[in-house]
């Protein structure tokens, strides 16, 4: 069945998808998605708590920060296993987005402090980045300098596991470019809102008035925030692209082993032809979601930046589109069994739609894919 | 009172003593409702308005308290109820069970259930579809077994929409079993839901709503005389009922709302500047335009006096895959707001979009799924082998 296929010469890439099968033996990721739904939670602490155990959370931090040092195809099989076992942790933000913040940004105290405690768990660090849409009517988010630090007044939106944060990693524009700093959750002048997300998490909007961080918490500046937030968009966008083609896969898996054992007018209804070709079209798709993430992957290690950065909006495309429409043929497959909330795969479905609209949906990856192609 | 005749007036003032009444008796907030399915008590002051003013039933016979409307002024009816934001009321007695009734009870069950179907009373649901038995319903197996002169009834029903809210249940239950022709051995029963041994059990849905329950039957005792039509005929009893109203399963109202939707979104967002989505939703729209005409060509079929035949499906399939595309395009426009379950920001409006994206699943899979739609219009009307 559809697989993101690595080489795999050791054997780590299995043990990695082993483990992930272990938790979710223990932990099961929709039990645990029902449960943070209910008490309205934005992350569950004892399934991060576990992540973090594994290696998982600091994967993509360098052992000298404490993290396992690894790269973003352990990162890419680990994400797509997590998107089968519909593990919804907020794993493509606070990981691997505030992971590679931390990698990239120059060394400082609070830089490495940060690494440690968010690869041990101890720490909960959710990057806060996203400004209100120019369709929101939420004030955009300023900062400005003096002698004692940064002061910042505005809203950010779409940050993940706002209320599980110890501390947020804020991109601000300020006159001279931007500034990364870290804001304590704490913080006097920072409140938050929160709204339900269709993947069963809260998702958070910050609102700083007159927020004031000392100097130290300033973890880079100027033209490198861009180029920072930039790269970490794009190893975010590799990981939820796989975690969208795991979910594809397993919606196809399940699906198929469904309509085998359901039985209408004396025979299981994938005898029927119908049946059996929207099937094959779902395995596909799952297919070509899964040679993305690989394409993707792979070509990160080459030279041609542009090709890189083509094959991860690519990948997130057609991942998104793939995770999405698999299952809504898969829900329709199950029939009313599949429009009820007590079957996984209407979670699958709920958690394809949020993770392909995050980090930009299939239409827009496309045209910036295009638009790449033809600036050359 | 002397009834009116309704089918005299001309469609203007029809449509103008709809919109007189609405305007009179229904409360503002419960217009244009998010919820797809009320429950009775929700909705009772509109039902019992209706019934009051002689609106609650428009096709039965006047002479059953209904208003007798012909094929034509019921279509202006479903559209007027559509356009104004009329909630969605219980609507299994006055739409499935009365007409049910009227064309196979006996006199004694029309007078003694239609007048409570009108008053409120009596709130019904149709349980037809069990955990084993959808698209094939005639393997259906909730037996009924003779004791005297009752029946009793064990079994499982399942979907079954607002069972939570109804204290009566049509069901088709098998009362024997003919290994050749499964049609048969099959009866209509109405059964009180208050009889010791019905248990309901509501089943949350996508949208987090419970519509639709589960209905336990366990040595349920349900006197002989609640059978409608013949015994072991029921399977053409409940075919028969859906006559010309088959056209309203492929009625545009579904893509109607998305579309206003998707609309009033565009708008807030500027998208109608966007040439690649005016194209999108330019196809959208006209798939729409163009469901109104064909809906159009099996209307003139009723209007002219004709009956409906197996081919008034494509309807059905059409609007239903239409809702889906339009709520998707819907979803695509939201860009990350789609990440929201609640409803998002559209200017100084909001706008449903996840509602009805995951609403819009549903009914692809009632009334006869697509593909069963599909079966059948390739066996009926192309005439096809297999
Ligand atoms: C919102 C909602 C409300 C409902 N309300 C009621 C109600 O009030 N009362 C009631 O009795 N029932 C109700 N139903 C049940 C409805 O009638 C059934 O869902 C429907 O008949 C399909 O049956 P199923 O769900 O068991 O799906 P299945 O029959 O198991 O079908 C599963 C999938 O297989 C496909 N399939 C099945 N057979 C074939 C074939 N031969 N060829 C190709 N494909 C096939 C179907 O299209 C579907 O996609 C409701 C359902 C929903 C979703």
């Amino acid at each position: 069945m559809p697989r993101a296929i690595f080489d795999d010469p050791d054997g780590t890439l299995a043990m990695l998808r082993d483990s992930v099968e272990a938790l979710s033996a223990r932990s099961p990721g929709p039990a645990s998605l029902r449960a943070k739904r209910s008490r309205k939670g934005d992350s569950d602490p004892a399934l991060w708590s576990a992540m973090a155990e594994a290696g998982w959370v600091g994967l993509l931090l360098p052992e000298n920060l404490g993290g396992a040092g690894l790269g973003l195809t352990e990162q890419a099989v680990l994400s797509e296993a997590l998107g089968r076992a519909l593990i919804a942790e907020p794993i493509a933000a606070s990981s691997v987005f505030a992971s590679v913040l931390l990698r990239d940004a120059p060394s400082s105290t609070e830089r490495d402090r940060l690494a440690a405690g968010l690869a041990a768990g101890s720490l909960r660090v959710s990057p806060a980045w996203r400004r209100p849409s120019r369709h929101s009517a939420a004030r955009m988010l300023a900062a400005s300098e003096d002698q004692a630090g940064i002061a910042l007044d505005g809203e950010l939106q779409f940050v993940d596991a706002a209320t599980s944060a110890t501390d947020f990693l804020v991109v601000a524009p300020t006159r001279a470019g931007g500034v990364l700093l870290s804001v304590p959750a704490a913080s006097p002048g920072l409140t938050l809102e929160e709204r339900a997300g269709v993947d069963g998490a809260m998702i958070g909007s910050l609102r700083f008035e007159r927020v004031r961080a000392p100097r130290e918490r300033v973890l880079a500046q100027a033209e490198s925030v861009d180029a920072l937030v930039d790269n970490a968009v794009l190893h975010a966008r590799v990981a939820l692209a796989a975690e969208l083609a795991g979910i594809a896969s397993k919606a196809v898996e399940m699906t198929i082993s469904y309509t085998k054992d359901r039985v209408q007018f004396g025979r299981p209804i994938a005898s029927f032809q119908a049946v059996q070709h929207r099937l094959v079209d779902m395995w596909s798709d799952a297919e070509f979601a899964c040679a993305a993430v690989v394409n993707a992957v792979v070509r990160q290690s080459g030279s041609d930046r542009r090709a890189a950065r083509m094959a991860v909006l690519a990948a997130k495309a057609r991942a998104g589109d793939a995770a999405t429409s698999v299952c809504r043929r898969a829900v329709h497959l199950h029939g009313a069994m599949g429009f009820t909330d007590e079957h996984d795969i209407g979670l699958y479905l709920k958690r394809a739609v949020a993770l392909s609209a995050t980090l930009g949906q299939p239409e827009a990856l496309r045209l910036e894919f295009v638009e790449l192609e033809r600036a050359a | 009172m002397m009834a009116t005749d309704w089918n005299a007036l001309s469609d203007e003032d029809f449509r103008a003593a709809f919109r007189d009444l609405v305007k009179r008796r229904l409360p503002t907030e419960l217009r244009f409702m998010r919820k797809q399915r009320p429950l009775f008590d929700e909705v009772a002051v509109w039902y019992h308005a209706l019934a009051e003013e002689g609106w609650l039933s428009p096709v039965w016979p006047v002479k059953y308290g209904g208003m007798g409307l012909n094929p034509a002024k019921h279509m202006i009816y479903v559209e007027e109820w559509g356009r104004l934001g009329c909630p969605r009321i219980p609507d299994h007695g006055i739409g499935l069970i009365g007409p049910l009734l009227i064309e196979h009870g006996t006199e004694e069950q029309k007078a003694t259930y239609l007048p409570k179907i009108l008053s409120g009373e009596h709130v019904w649901c149709q349980g037809y579809s069990e955990p084993n038995s959808g698209s094939d319903l005639a393997s259906l197996r909730t037996a009924a077994v003779r004791d005297g002169d009752h029946f009793v009834v064990s079994g499982q029903k399942i979907w079954t929409t607002l069972a939570h809210c109804a204290n009566w249940i049509f069901a088709l239950v098998r009362t024997s079993r003919d290994d050749k022709v499964r049609q048969k051995g099959i009866t209509v029963l109405l059964i009180d839901m208050t009889t010791p041994g019905v248990k309901v059990r509501p089943i949350a849905n996508l949208r987090g709503e419970t519509d639709f329950c589960e209905v336990f039957f366990d040595n349920v005792r349900v006197p002989v005389e609640n059978i409608v039509g013949e015994i072991d005929q029921g399977w053409n009893v409940a075919k028969s009922v859906l006559g010309h109203e088959r056209i309203f399963l492929g009625a545009p109202t579904r893509p109607e709302i998305a579309i206003e939707r998707l609309e009033k979104l565009a708008r807030a967002r500027g998208a109608f500047e966007d040439p690649a989505f005016l194209s999108r939703y330019a196809k959208h729209r006209l798939d729409l335009y163009d469901l109104g005409s064909a809906f159009e060509r099996f209307a003139k079929v009723l209007r002219d006096g004709g009956e409906l035949g197996a081919d008034v499906s494509i309807l059905k399939i059409f609007t239903t895959e239409l809702y889906q595309r339009i709520t998707e395009e819907t979803i695509a426009l939201a860009g990350e707001d789609a990440r929201y379950f609640d409803d998002i920001e559209a200017g100084n409006d909001r706008v449903d979009a996840m509602n009805l994206f995951l609403d819009s699943r549903a009914p692809a899979i009632f009334g006869g799924s697509n593909e069963i739609q599909k079966n059948i219009l390739s066996k009926a009307v192309l005439g096809l082998p297999g």
